[in-house]
């Protein structure tokens, strides 16, 4: 029984975060920084706002079907 | 596992993690997808409905009102005109709704298609990246073990 997919979504980047945060706590040379600069951050920030973006428009199509409900 | 190889396990481990979030986001992208066209596709059903019942009520009002034109005493026709008018606000309500779901989509698409871009081109560069940063760890503590 799958539920919204923005919300399995967020959990799934809320796991990944977690994983690095654990990753970061052992992994702290330059190269680690690198990654984190070109890799992590803008994985993030673009994965946040897909998801974001993703909200909006279901909850749009929700609307939409309640509103042509009659 | 000793402390010397714990930022190695790190990285194995979230190079794993990167994996499912790969898969797992793929899968959120394509359900995505499926839900705008479910909505679409309900939304067509409801236009084509609503459209086909203000034909009836409209057939219905000439009816009455061709009726009313014959008889003497003119028939009452306001339950049908009323009806008509209710079938043309449903639907434009529902065109409505399916210019906007067509118009958000569209903005949405942008978004979901560097989304895509991202768990397809990104996110295995930066499973590489980490692989390569395993390896030479890896590397460089056989090269301070020394031989043997």
């Amino acid at each position: 029984m799958y539920g919204r997919p923005d919300r399995d979504g967020e959990e799934q980047l809320g796991l990944l975060g977690s994983a690095w945060e654990n990753t970061a706590q052992h992994w702290q040379d330059g190269v680690a920084r690198q990654f984190e600069t070109d890799h992590w951050a803008p994985l993030a920030e673009r994965s946040r706002a897909y998801l974001g973006a993703l909200r909006t428009l279901l909850d749009m199509l929700e609307t939409a079907e309640r509103d042509t409900e009659f | 596992m000793t402390r010397v190889h714990a930022d190695i396990e790190a990285l194995k481990g979230f190079r794993e993690a990167l994996v499912r979030f790969r898969y797992a986001e793929r899968e959120v992208a394509e359900r995505a997808d499926d839900a705008i066209e479910a909505t679409r596709a309900s939304l067509a059903a409801k236009a084509s409905g609503w459209q086909a019942r203000l034909e009836q009520d409209r057939a219905a009002l000439e009816a009455c009102q061709a009726t009313a034109a014959q008889e003497e005493a003119p028939a009452d026709c306001s339950a049908y005109a009323r009806a008509v008018q209710q079938s043309a606000e449903r639907l434009e309500q529902v065109r409505g709704w399916q210019q906007r779901v067509d118009q958000d989509a569209s903005e949405f698409r942008g978004t979901a298609s560097g989304f895509r871009d991202l768990l397809e081109t990104s996110v295995p560069r930066a499973e590489n990246q980490l692989q390569a940063a395993a390896a030479s760890l890896e590397a460089a503590r056989r090269v301070e073990a020394g031989p043997g």
